[in-house]
């Protein structure tokens, strides 16, 4: 549906993108992350024909976007990272703006202008000047002139920002109901948000393409070895030779807080090996009373963190 | 392609009309010429309106085009709406043909204001209308061709004020070398500089002709040529901007 191939963009000077290439199926749900200035709002730029690449292609749905920018449009609906509202309109008539800006028939507009308002909470604020909308609902009349079209495409540029927790669970609701008839593409900084919404994640940082692929995979990028964290009642030095004696055990970190009779500690190993299976079998084998058994993972932020600075060491060679 | 610039010209019109600013600067305007012609008016007592088509160009081109013009485009910058905008499906030509007719017809509109002066001459004298009607003319070739240039400065700048006074110094520039004794001046440093000015790119001589009922192709040609010229490049200037 959509298809970047070797997308770079110069500002001048500086480089903004260097060499992007992806493509994103029919469907699919892809998240943006990134830190600021990474790229994000430039690729989403160059995708919505806001602004041209200064080399390679890209593509959406069968159309160039620089060949036929105009047929892009037609399938793009898109909320750029500022919200681009006209101030002394009101909502209602900024909506009915963009129905014929997008040459919706009047049947077609009821339609879909009822539907956008009831899933976007429009209601309340149809007749008020966008001027004195709160932040949440700039931010959702936005969205709403995304949706109006009915696109095939969605491009969000960090469409929670500005909203209130509540609000964010249901635009992150609605993008889900979305999901199967249209393809998105959206950025965040709020991590937890893509990996709840996003089939896939695309990290950018310093205008490269870093990492390409569903959560777990990411997870697995960065991490070298996994651990565990297990607390059973037993003697500290049982415990100590049992756990070594599993095959792949890295490193036995112990807990000291833990308290009497009872002992804890992290086991590390390598994330290709799984020992799970045989660290289950040898508890049970010595009949110890289990208090704690915890697979501990990288959270997104980490990994994120991680996958941005390796890159920034590497010298941006990803 | 006609659809989208009325979608276009509608909304902007109504923006036009939303907007405080916009009425005091034809407040302004009507104010400013109505007072500048009753001098004249009242202390040579002719049934004209030369006097009005004198001043009128400067009037045009120093103020009232200049704050028509200067939103067209900084305001849908500093709006983040030049996003929406030029991602719609529609033409950049559309779309600033929408919005260059929005500001003409608020600019007739203030124009419209001024008749007011010809009416109060016909009910106190007799004034020869063809001179009225050929100065009401190249006003309204005037004004198209200054904010053909409004607007494609607008283009550039995220500032409403700066496309005001860039606009203003072009326009009056373009206004001040079309004056006889402006030239003279220029060419007195560098010789033949004023008269290529004068001939070729001041405004006034072709306003001027008009005004007086000389209706020559050559005016006409010169208003209506630079005029989509200035839109073309403001299409253009939009599509290079994204590169």
């Amino acid at each position: 549906m959509i298809e970047l191939k070797n997308v770079c963009k110069n500002y001048g000077l500086t480089q903004a993108l260097t060499d992007i290439s992806f493509s994103v199926k029919k469907g699919e749900i892809v998240g943006f992350v990134g830190p600021n200035g990474a790229g994000k709002s430039t690729t989403m730029k160059i995708i919505t024909t806001y602004t041209a690449p200064t080399s390679g292609t890209c593509r959406v749905g069968n159309h160039d976007v620089l060949e036929d920018p105009l047929a892009v449009r037609q399938m793009i609906g898109y909320l750029p990272e500022t919200v681009p509202l006209y101030y002394d309109m009101l909502v209602r008539e900024y909506l009915e703006f963009i129905g014929q800006a997008r040459h919706l028939m009047n049947g077609k507009f009821k339609k879909r202008y009822e539907w956008v308002i009831e899933n976007t909470g429009l209601a309340p604020v149809l007749n008020r000047k966008i001027s004195v909308l709160s932040k949440g609902y700039k931010q959702r009349t936005c969205l709403a002139q995304a949706l109006i079209h009915d696109p095939e495409v969605l491009i969000l540029d960090e469409p929670t920002s500005g909203l209130d927790p509540l609000q964010i669970i249901g635009i992150r609701n609605l993008i889900r109901d979305l999901a199967h008839e249209k393809t998105i593409i959206l950025s965040t900084h709020i991590l937890p948000e893509v990996s709840t919404v996003a089939d896939r994640i695309l990290v950018v940082n310093d205008g490269r393409l870093v990492a390409d692929g569903s959560f777990d995979d990411l997870i697995q990028q960065v991490t070298e070895r996994n651990s565990v964290y297990v607390s059973v009642k037993a003697g500290k030095k049982d415990f100590e030779s049992a756990i070594k004696g599993i095959s792949g055990v890295e490193e036995l970190e112990f807990v000291h807080d833990t308290p009497r009779g009872v002992v804890g500690g992290h086991v590390y190993f390598p994330s290709k090996k799984d020992i799970l299976p045989d660290l289950n079998q040898m508890i049970r084998d010595r009949n110890w009373d289990v208090v704690e058994f915890n697979r501990e993972r990288l959270s997104l932020e980490e990994s994120f963190i991680r996958l941005t600075r390796s890159n920034a060491q590497e010298g941006g060679d990803a | 392609m006609n659809q989208d610039i009325s979608i276009i010209f509608k909304r902007e019109l109504k923006q036009y009309f939303y907007s405080p600013i916009a009425y005091v600067f034809s407040i302004i305007f009507i104010v400013l010429n109505a007072s500048l012609y009753m001098f004249h008016f009242f202390f040579f007592g002719n049934a004209d309106m030369r006097a009005f088509f004198s001043t009128l160009p400067l009037v045009l081109g120093l103020v009232f085009i200049p704050a028509i013009s200067m939103r067209l485009w900084s305001e849908d910058y500093k709006l983040n709406t030049i996003e929406l905008l030029l991602t719609l499906p529609m033409k950049t030509e559309a779309i600033v043909l929408g919005k260059y007719l929005a500001g003409l017809v608020f600019y007739l509109a203030g124009l419209a204001g001024t008749l007011t002066i010809p009416i109060l001459l016909a009910i106190l004298g007799k004034p020869d209308i063809g001179p009225i009607i050929g100065g009401y003319i190249g006003a309204v070739m005037l004004g198209g061709f200054f904010l053909a240039i409004g607007i494609f400065i607008s283009g550039f700048f995220s500032d409403q004020i700066v496309s005001l006074i860039i606009t203003s110094l072009a326009c009056g520039f373009l206004v001040l070398v079309g004056w006889q004794y402006v030239p003279m001046v220029i060419d007195g440093w560098i010789p033949g500089l004023g008269s290529f000015f004068y001939n070729y790119v001041g405004v006034t001589r072709h306003f001027n002709d008009i005004e007086r009922g000389v209706i020559d192709m050559k005016s006409i040609v010169y208003f209506l040529s630079f005029t989509v010229l200035f839109l073309y490049l403001n299409a253009k200037a939009l599509e290079r901007r994204k590169y």
